[in-house]
């Protein structure tokens, strides 16, 4: 690197572009192109049918889309901390169900008007999901239990138990509201156009939600903890040689994944909904199931993965946005069904992304 | 089993469950079965605790069960038997109808598991075959003379139908997992929600019954459906259907066990270079594997359609994932599947009666549901201990049938 031209912030950028892959490219890519073209149409054709869809991208449909990224983003950063250990979690589903309904239920049960019982009901969620994480890691790693079927009895656990003490404690499915944490303005900053509402008059959620992007990608790239959870992975027989326990390893990657999803799921009811749903599929409706796509997408690169969460929670908040609109006719329902669909087209033909070589295998230290 | 290119989960649990003896793993299913239920019955003191509401675990499970069969023991008096009980009673037609759905959904789960394949998509072939069976009656049934004529042919008709669509669907995983090696338990999941999302739209768009509100297709004619011939029309349930699962199951038995086509099935499910020296086509067999899966899974559709519902309409239960806790709890064995199916149908049977007579939430039966896949997914802690408590495994038995080489 020694003889690399001097770093001018672009070649910088330039850079980094190339080191955190094809997705987030092409996310923030697009987004420029649509953000010039959309300015494009409004400053020729104002208050023309194709302005009004072009409005439909404004900042608060960047700020929509933040927070209904935050289950998403947090549960596919968590995803990759179990999975790159070596240890697939399935069960992401069940901790943000988990997580979500013990907010509001302790919040509830504290008053529920106070910030500091919302605090104290965020800080329940996500224990609530570390100790389920805790008994799935249990699970695999000490009872060698099959990761899948277990991943999948976290879920089902989340999706029984949530609703049946909703309606012991709400008599219904549904919880009674919740006060919602109030918006973080920082004085100044908040005053810049366009970044400034997004970042600086946010929810404190949305706030937490982008700095674990970068700290994850901190720990994962830049510390010896990330190269024991890669090993982990991908061969823990040379972190066991190291004198590293490769159960302990695999131990904090679950464990992690239950907390992240834990400030996924409390935070979504926290800092968004307000209340608990658990009719049907409960509130959550599959974002674990798209969180696990989205490390998919980002090969276990945390800001690629966060860019594919973002990606995904904008075609969410552009289907509700369209179907404000009278004159399109548009399936809204299919627009919700594009991640999936995505998904399946990047695993056939796109080319798998690379799963950990041991994601799946109990290990066995030779010690034992 | 170090050739394979894939994570192995599925392997691993197969050496865990399908290597192993019949009898362990009955003794691993009843062990799981009565550890869910204690600590159920822990929630349940908790949460009647906490509602300020004295629930007494052991009434609720002797209500449950009681209950699913239209409460033939009278709990509360001295008598044993109900006067005037008779074993044809809606809630026995309740339960019978959820047993005889969880076995074509949990035959569905077990087929793939065979052929070393996670088919967590049965929900989605169930749901677009029922779709499918429901559309096809309500076109043809117009051309077909009415009477027992038209259900001697439509009746088939839509459980073919149902099959063919059902089939379809699974057979994309089974490709993609063939031909593209996408691992099919992220595809299935992504299937399902892509067929009960597009269901909802074709229905709500094209296929809706315009005399109605809500998303559900035009009624399926009488003479085209399930009809109950000996249970109460109410309890929606056709023993001509129960007939047709316990058939199937022993088809499904028979396939598996002595043909050529089921022992390939198993052969490249659990050794898959064996398989191919055998002259098996190892992708093709994936895919067949996964299209007979998708097919039981999309008769299982066609018979909620056509004698639960008698249309289609959003909102189908999710009789597909149940269909993996019936599997899972069977060992993956056909016929295992016909009691881990009772067992489920008693529970969905019964929630009505703790709900009625108790006031515990039916949703209970769906806690039961995950703490029973949690304590399954777990053989080798119960296997601890019973070493721990002295019992020595038979060697043959724990070995993982072999295949550790």
């Amino acid at each position: 690197m020694s003889d690399a031209p001097p770093d001018g912030a672009l070649t910088r950028m330039a850079r980094w572009a190339a080191t955190v892959g094809r997705i987030p490219r092409l996310v923030f890519g697009s987004l420029l192109v649509a953000a010039i073209f959309g300015a494009v149409i409004n400053l020729t054709m104002p208050g023309s049918r194709a302005s009004t869809v072009v409005g439909i991208f404004d900042t608060s449909f960047v700020e929509s889309t933040l927070r209904i990224a935050v289950p998403i983003v947090f549960a596919g950063l968590g995803g990759i901390f179990a999975e790159k250990s070596g240890v697939i979690n399935i069960g992401l589903e069940g901790l943000l169900i988990i997580s979500a309904f013990t907010a509001v239920a302790v919040t509830h049960l504290l008053g529920g008007d106070a910030q500091s019982t919302v605090w104290i009901g965020l800080f329940a969620g996500v224990l609530a999901s570390t100790l389920l994480a805790l008994v799935f890691a249990v699970l695999v790693i000490e009872f060698k239990a099959d990761q899948i079927i277990a991943g999948l009895a976290v879920w089902l656990v989340g999706l029984g138990l949530a609703p049946f003490l909703s309606i012991v404690i709400w008599g219904n499915v549904n919880s009674a509201s919740i006060a919602t944490l109030n918006t973080v303005t920082v004085p100044g900053l908040a005053e810049i156009p366009v970044v400034g509402p997004i970042l600086f008059d946010a929810s404190p959620i949305v706030i937490l939600m982008l700095v674990t992007i970068l700290v994850s990608w901190f720990v994962l790239n830049r510390t010896s903890f990330g190269r024991w959870i890669e090993a982990s992975g991908e061969n823990p027989s040379s972190l066991d040689t190291a004198g590293i326990d490769v159960h302990r390893v695999r131990y904090i990657g679950v464990v992690l994944s239950g907390v992240l999803s834990g400030l996924g799921g409390a935070g979504l009811v926290v800092g968004r909904t307000g209340r608990f749903i658990g009719g049907g599929q409960t509130m959550i409706n599959g974002d674990g199931f798209i969180a696990i796509t989205t490390y998919l997408f980002g090969n276990y690169n945390p800001i690629g993965t966060a860019a594919a969460g973002i990606l995904f929670a904008g075609l969410e908040a552009l289907q509700i946005r369209l179907q404000q609109i009278p004159f399109i006719p548009a399936p809204t329902e299919l627009i919700r069904l594009v991640p999936y669909v995505a998904v399946i087209i990047v695993l056939a033909f796109v080319g798998y992304t690379r799963i950990p070589s041991e994601v799946g295998e109990h290990y066995e230290s030779g010690e034992e | 089993m170090s050739e394979s290119q894939y994570p192995d989960p599925i392997r691993r649990f197969l050496r865990l469950f399908v290597g192993n003896s019949v009898v362990e793993r009955i003794l691993i299913s009843v062990a799981a079965l009565v550890t869910a239920v204690v600590v159920s019955s822990l929630i349940v003191l908790v949460a009647g605790y906490l509602s300020g509401e004295a629930y007494n675990p052991l009434e609720i499970f002797a209500v449950l069960v009681n209950g699913a069969f239209g409460s033939p023991f009278d709990l509360d008096s001295a008598r044993l038997i109900t006067e005037g009980w008779s074993p044809i009673n809606f809630s026995m037609g309740t339960t019978l109808k959820e047993t005889t759905l969880l076995i074509f959904a949990g035959l569905a789960v077990a087929v793939a598991f065979r052929g070393d394949l996670f088919n967590i998509g049965v929900q989605g072939q169930l749901v677009l075959g029922g779709l499918a069976a429901a559309l096809a009656l309500v076109w043809v049934a117009p051309f077909v003379p009415s009477g027992l004529v038209g259900t001697v042919l439509l009746i088939p008709f839509g459980l073919f139908v149902g099959a063919v669509v059902g089939g379809l669907y699974g057979a994309i995983p089974g490709a993609l997992k063939a031909y593209a090696d996408a691992n099919e338990v992220i595809t299935t999941i992504m299937l399902n929600t892509i067929a009960t999302g597009s269901a909802f739209f074709l229905v709500s768009a094209y296929f809706a019954d315009p005399t109605l509100q809500s998303v559900k297709t035009r009624p399926i004619p009488d003479f085209a459906r399930l009809n109950g011939i000996v249970f109460p029309q109410g309890g929606q349930f056709s023993l001509v259907a129960l007939a047709l699962a316990l058939l199937a199951t022993v088809g499904i038995y028979y396939l598996l066990r002595y043909t050529s086509f089921g022992y390939d099935l198993r052969v490249s499910g659990k050794q898959a270079k064996a398989a191919l020296y055998g002259g098996a086509n190892a992708e093709r067999m994936v895919v067949s594997t996964m299209t007979l899966s998708g097919a039981l899974g999309g008769i299982a559709g066609a018979m909620w359609s056509m004698m639960v519902i008698g249309a289609w309409r959003q909102g189908v239960p999710s009789i597909g994932f149940d269909g993996i806790t019936v599997s899972v709890l069977a060992g993956n064995n056909p016929i295992g599947v016909i009691p881990a199916s009772l067992l489920f149908g008693v529970l969905k049977g019964g929630s009505n009666a703790i709900n009625f007579q108790l006031g515990v939430p039916p949703e209970l039966v769906a806690v039961l549901r995950g703490m029973i896949i949690l304590f399954i997914a777990m053989p080798e802690a119960f296997r601890m201990l019973g070493n721990r408590l002295g019992v020595k495994p038979d060697p043959a038995a724990t070995a993982g049938g072999g295949s550790d080489e």
